[in-house]
């Protein structure tokens, strides 16, 4: 069969490329197809516009239904399946809007800087104006800081902005040529096909060469407007030359075009200084901006999109880790980050069909849950523990309904959905607390983490957050219980949290009591001029030093404490227990059906965005078997048999090979492996036919080449 | 300086022992050793015997000559004279400036002198391994002088002795044996255990098979140790190589093994089409890695996303062979042009101002176009370039990209820029699929072994050339087969390496003869075309007389002389 298939597109195979057309099969139609329906479209361009904007919307949803395929082996209803769709549509493009704002929020500081900059170096008659923008190493997210940069320097005022990147600008006439057509280009307005001839025309109907700045210089004069901003988003991968002959260029038409350049740096302006003439580097004047660093976005854009209470889908806390391991370790940026995020609830949502229990109540039924979504609960690991826990418990009849009705089970499943409401409140509440007591100072992420893993504690040994609280002196402990309060009445906009006053009525009761306590304390005790203190305070311990038979005897003594001092610490320790009280949460695994809302596996994450294609071509060719499956080579166990591919054959033999291989040795070892006297018994034209190919496989993926050194010799140039 | 003497006394033994040396310069003299008694039976007498400047140069010459027919002593610790710049002193050696000084420097050089003048230097492997063999050599040799060995020292010397030996591994068996023999009946000898450990330190260094199961980085480490690559002298001479045109016949005729496992997980892969679908409606590309070709399972991909609504209309797919060795930018961006709007012309400049046009016009449009590439890390695509305009067109909301790779290195193509550019997703895709267009066998092959790669096409090549040009260049690549036939039958004529050749002029001469041109322009015009189609080539050979060639064995010459007569 594959020998026919092999056939029916060969021509096509070795053209460079083509239009695929499923009908002809690409035989003989495939050249001519493109020509054939040749009537006019070019007219048809604006209206086409307009379908686009019409249309696109319902165009993207088809197609994305048709990818939702029913699960349970097809067994799944069209309505759950529909309902899946419908909740990644209606989760991640809201996620993803929000992503988008807390990137561009992240520039904001940035890009108000450079305008204020470029609006004041207006005036300037010598220099050109020079930003230079530390973008720091990722040039992934360059991008959307330089069209934020175009969009908001472009606004309102007669500035062209043109960026530029090292790839479009291969030497001066290209790079001036893009620069002219760019910036005359948005001068037309919508019309981005307008002919470049049509705008180089100048007043007096005079023609310019379209890498003439004198052709700039006309059409700005049109538009009453002097200035142009270049940006060089990488400008480490420029030219020196080429930079050089720029700036000198725009130097020298400073008089008639304003020129402002901006560098996108990702090193240090030292580096770049050092890399231009000492007389070029006279002709710009410039300032240094930062761009705030990728932690702290990612900071913000985990808040929003992971944390916050917006998120639809939970994603565990090993996952978590390791996508937050992999933003700091390698210098993946946060688009990555932003990828893996959607990956996450693509994989979800796609192919788990009890994802459907993350739409709401009115969206989920007792109809929608078929047998199969029952049969699926009940194999979960949560539902186990569950069950287990509740035969422990002497709660027989739970459990055993549990087991046996399928009613009693769905009204449990359809309950978990208010519970995982509850406990995701309470998991945000407390983290908001924990964060703006600022006792600790561990990252939120890192926070985030852990609590989802193991759950928060306070009370517990290896939790932090107590101890610096008992220490804290009056003064602190009210400034402390002022934030907890504001922090419950206003809520986190970051994490989508409000505040939660009414709900926390106690709490907020209590707070307010011992605050006014401590405050009365306070009061007391400055009219009795003393310091009030707790028995956690350094201050009330005191060491001792005596001099007992002329040696220091060091001694702990803890000071003797006021009724004022015991009010206080009874205080604190009210505080605390009141803290730990309302600051606490599960870990995510020990709830019953988390795995409906939390997602937890790394392994399509890892497969899928950090392949390792080495270790996989190396074991595919060491251990065929384990793809391949068949039972000729399935004793082979990690050796070389003769059945095996001939590539993998040659594979075993170039890894027991050293540096330098002798093919005819090669050819010999193989020919004995596989020639007349072996249980193949392949005759020598044909083995050779064969060992001409694994060869040259090899050698097309890199693994030996050429070497000069002996006749017939092949050196090694892979140790995977 | 009694190496300087010992030759002049003795140029027997001298030579005797230049000899049998190479084979261990830095043999540990036992007390039975010639050069240390040398030394010590006779006093430096240098200093006495040369006051005139006239004989210190013959001095010099014959302690020149020494040093070169004597690499036997240059180890003896005891002579070595730390801290003196040995080249300095040898100049000023040249310079012969007869003074005291100078003798002075003429008795003491002699041993540094050797090693830099690289007279001696031994060979590169060994090289590293000098000053740590010579520093054990005489911490061993110290001991046996110092006679006394207490037990603390044993384990030192254990480590001196192994080091000193780690490079001896190449020795016979037999050598070691009489060396030993050679040391029994020494009483003298302080301590036996050094040498029972350096017999188990041999047996477990001698070991044939090479260390298995090491890590990768010491494996690489442990293969190119130097002196480690030895291989054997074999050739493929004796083999007759395969041509395209027995390849291709006996290709046809194999059937695979595995060709219905290799059916079975290609049927698995399909499977994931819905997904790798839906991956590329979310905006992700898809990009298919691990071994075998993956051309086949492209192609019913492009098929299933074909077949049913599984892509927006209108749509187009666009598929790219970046193994085909002509791929270049243009052609793939025309293709696309082409499949947004047939009428579209790519204007001209630079393949990302093309790119961006095509964008532009197809942001104009609401076509969506998948592109699927195949190979993305063959060579004609591995250009920074290519990949980047790739990167820019598979960013476009409207295209979707699938691709595949072959080689495990091709992450590498891609910095942190293109790839979140390309957004791509990654699937491991073995197929064990055999590679047919992607890989020309024979020519890769016979490139890697360093044969002049036959031409391509064989018979069947030449026959399709000639077809395609006019009757006098048939006649004349006939006449020019004819006469290499000629040639090879007489055997002799051309020099080995080109094959068998005619001469430009006899064959310039018979052309006019048969009326094939009538003028030397004509006929290079016609050789021109020849050449074009590698199916002639030419050399001078050493007098500079012109020569052609045929790059064809004799049997294929004779298939093509019968096709061109028929």
């Amino acid at each position: 069969m594959a020998e026919k298939e092999d056939n029916a597109f060969q021509e096509d195979d070795h053209r460079a490329a083509y239009v695929f057309n499923p009908l002809s099969d690409g035989t003989a139609a495939a050249p001519s197809a493109g020509a054939a329906p040749r009537p006019a479209k070019r007219r048809r361009l604006p209206s086409k516009k307009a379908a686009l904007s019409g249309g696109s919307e319902d165009q993207p949803s088809g197609f994305v239904s048709a990818g939702f395929l029913p699960l349970f082996n097809g067994l799944e209803s069209p309505g759950a399946v529909n309902l899946r769709r419908e909740l990644f549509e209606a989760a991640w493009p809201v996620l993803e809007g929000r992503v988008q704002n807390v990137l561009r929020e992240a520039n904001r500081s940035t890009l108000d800087e450079v305008s204020t900059f470029l609006r004041a170096a207006e005036g300037e008659k010598d220099k050109i104006p020079a930003g230079f923008i530390i973008t720091g190493p990722n040039i992934a997210s360059q991008d959307l800081l330089f069209e934020q940069l175009a969009e908001t320097l472009c606004k309102g005022s007669q500035t062209r902005f043109v960026r530029l990147r090292s790839a479009e600008a291969p030497n001066l006439k290209a790079t001036l040529r893009k620069i002219i057509r760019d910036a005359t280009v948005r001068v037309t307005g919508d019309n981005e096909e307008g002919d470049d001839v049509e705008v180089s025309v100048g007043q007096d109907g005079r023609r310019y060469l379209d890498y003439d700045l004198e052709a700039l210089h006309v059409s700005l004069k049109l538009q009453q407007s002097r200035r142009v901003i270049i940006a060089f988003q990488d400008s480490e991968a420029f030219d020196n030359g080429l930079l050089t002959d720029l700036i000198a260029l725009f130097h020298s038409w400073h008089d008639r075009i304003q020129f402002s350049v901006l560098f996108g740096i990702a090193t240090s302006v030292e580096l770049f200084r050092a890399r231009l003439l000492k007389s070029i580097a006279r002709h710009l004047f410039g300032a240094q901006f930062d761009v705030v660093q990728t932690g702290a976005v990612l900071d913000s854009v985990f808040k929003s999109a992971v944390a916050g209470s917006h998120a639809l889908l939970r994603l565990g806390p090993s996952l978590l880790r390791s996508l937050v391991e992999r933003q700091q370790d390698q210098v993946a940026g946060i688009q990555v980050f932003i990828s893996s995020l959607k990956y996450a609830y693509m994989c979800h949502l796609y192919a788990n069909p009890l994802s459907i229990l993350l739409a709401d109540d009115a969206r989920i039924n007792r109809e929608l849950l078929q047998a199969e979504h029952i049969e699926a609960a009940r194999s979960l690991e949560s539902f186990k523990t569950h069950v287990e826990a509740s035969v422990e418990a002497r709660q027989l009849n739970h459990a055993r309904s549990l087991l046996d009705e399928d009613d009693y089970l769905v009204e449990q499943i359809l309950e978990q959905a208010r519970k995982r409401g509850d406990y995701l409140l309470q998991l945000l509440r407390s983290l908001h607390l924990i964060a703006a007591s600022g006792l600790i100072s561990t990252p939120f992420t890192d926070l985030y983490i852990t609590a989802l893993s193991e759950g928060i504690d306070l009370t517990s040994e290896k939790a932090s957050v107590l101890d610096p609280l008992q220490r804290l002196g009056p003064d602190e402990v009210i400034s402390l219980i002022h934030r907890l309060l504001s922090a419950i009445e206003n809520g986190s906009p970051e994490l989508d949290l409000q505040g939660w006053e009414s709900d926390g009525d106690e709490l907020v009761a209590s707070l307010s009591e011992i605050r006014d306590e401590v405050e009365a304390l306070v009061e007391h005790a400055k009219d009795n001029r003393k310091v009030l203190k707790s028995k956690y305070s350094a201050q009330s311990r005191v060491l001792r030093t005596t001099v007992v038979a002329q040696k220091v005897q060091l001694s702990h003594d803890t000071a003797t404490l006021t009724d004022e001092d015991k009010a206080f610490t009874e205080a604190i320790d009210r505080l605390a227990g009141l803290f730990s009280q309302n600051v606490n949460c599960e870990p995510v695994a020990s709830l019953f059906l988390h795995e409906a809302w939390v997602y937890d596996s790394k392994s399509p994450y890892r497969d899928v965005f950090v392949p390792r294609p080495g270790i996989t071509l190396s074991r595919a060719l060491s251990r065929p078997n384990d793809y391949l499956g068949c039972t000729c080579c399935s004793k082979a166990n990690g050796t070389v048999t003769a059945t095996m591919p001939t590539t993998a054959v040659l594979y075993h033999l170039y890894l027991e090979a050293g540096a330098l291989i002798n093919v005819a040795d090669l050819w010999s070892a193989y020919y004995a492996l596989v020639g007349d006297e072996s249980d193949i018994g392949m005759d020598e034209r044909t083995a050779l036919v064969h060992f001409y190919r694994a060869l040259g496989e090899l050698r097309a993926m890199g693994f030996v080449k050429q070497s000069k050194k002996k006749a017939d010799h092949i050196a090694k140039l892979k140790w995977i | 300086m009694v190496r300087r003497k010992a030759p002049e006394r003795e140029p027997a033994a001298r030579s005797l022992r230049k000899r049998e040396l190479p084979i261990d310069p830095y043999e540990v003299p036992d007390d039975t050793d010639s050069p240390k008694r040398h030394r010590q039976t006779k006093p430096p007498s240098t200093t006495t015997r040369s006051s005139a400047p006239q004989d210190a140069h013959a001095d010099d010459a014959s302690h020149e000559a020494a040093s070169e027919a004597q690499p036997t002593v240059e180890p003896t610790p005891t002579k070595k004279r730390p801290g003196r710049p040995p080249k300095a002193s040898f100049m000023n050696g040249q310079v012969a400036t007869p003074s005291a000084l100078r003798q002075k420097k003429v008795a003491e050089t002699p041993i540094k002198l050797k090693g830099i003048n690289g007279v001696d230097t031994p060979s590169r492997r060994n090289f590293a391994d000098r000053s740590a063999r010579r520093k054990s050599a005489r911490a061993l040799i110290d001991r046996v002088v110092g006679g006394a060995i207490s037990d603390d020292e044993g384990e030192d010397g254990g480590i001196a002795r192994e080091i000193y030996e780690s490079s001896e591994d190449e020795e016979d068996e037999e050598e070691q044996q009489s060396q030993d023999e050679h040391e029994d009946p020494n009483p003298t000898t302080p301590s036996k255990t050094p040498w029972k450990r350096r017999k188990a330190t041999r047996t477990r260094k001698r070991s044939p098979t090479p260390p298995r199961d090491l890590p990768s980085h010491e494996q690489y480490f442990y293969q190119n140790k130097p002196g480690l690559t030895k291989t054997s002298g074999n050739s493929l001479s004796s083999l007759d190589l395969l041509t395209h045109e027995e390849y291709f016949s006996v290709l046809r005729q194999i059937k695979d093994l595995h060709a219905r496992d290799v059916q079975f997980l290609q049927s698995l892969h399909s499977e994931s089409f819905p997904q790798w679908t839906f991956e590329l409606s979310q905006g992700f590309s898809a990009c298919l890695y691990g071994y075998g070709s993956k051309r086949s399972l492209l192609h019913q991909f492009a098929t299933y996303l074909c077949a049913k609504g599984h892509l927006p209309q209108p749509s187009k797919i666009v598929i790219i062979n970046g193994y085909v060795r002509t791929t270049s930018v243009r052609e793939i961006l025309g293709t696309i042009g082409c499949a947004i709007d047939p009428s579209y012309k790519l204007s001209s400049g630079t393949p990302v101002a093309l790119a961006q046009a095509l964008l532009a016009l197809l942001s104009s449009t609401s076509t969506t176009i998948v592109l699927m590439v195949n190979s993305i890390d063959a060579s004609p695509l591995r250009k920074a370039g290519t990949q980047s305009v790739l990167a820019q067109l598979a960013a476009h909301p409207q295209i979707r990209m699938v691709c595949s790779a072959d080689t495990p290195d091709f992450p590498l193509l891609w910095d942190s820029g293109l790839r979140s550019a390309f957004n791509f997703v990654f699937h491991d895709c073995t197929t064990f699929a055999p590679f047919g267009p992607e890989l020309d066998v024979v020519d890769e092959v016979h490139e890697l072994l360093g044969r002049k790669a036959r031409r391509v096409g064989g018979k069947e090549g030449v026959a399709f050339v000639l077809r395609s040009l006019p009757e006098n260049a048939k006649n004349l690549f006939r006449l020019l087969v004819a006469e290499v036939l000629v040639v090879m039958e007489e055997g002799g004529v051309g020099d080995v390496a080109e094959g068998p050749a005619v001469e430009y002029r006899m064959v310039y001469n018979k052309a006019v003869e048969e009326f094939i041109c009538s003028s030397e322009m004509a006929f290079r015009t016609l050789l021109k075309e020849f050449h074009d189609h590698q199916i002639i080539t030419s050399h001078k050979d050493s007098l500079g007389t012109e020569l052609l060639s045929l790059p064809f064995r004799k049997d294929e010459l004779e298939a093509i002389l019968e096709d061109l007569m028929s």
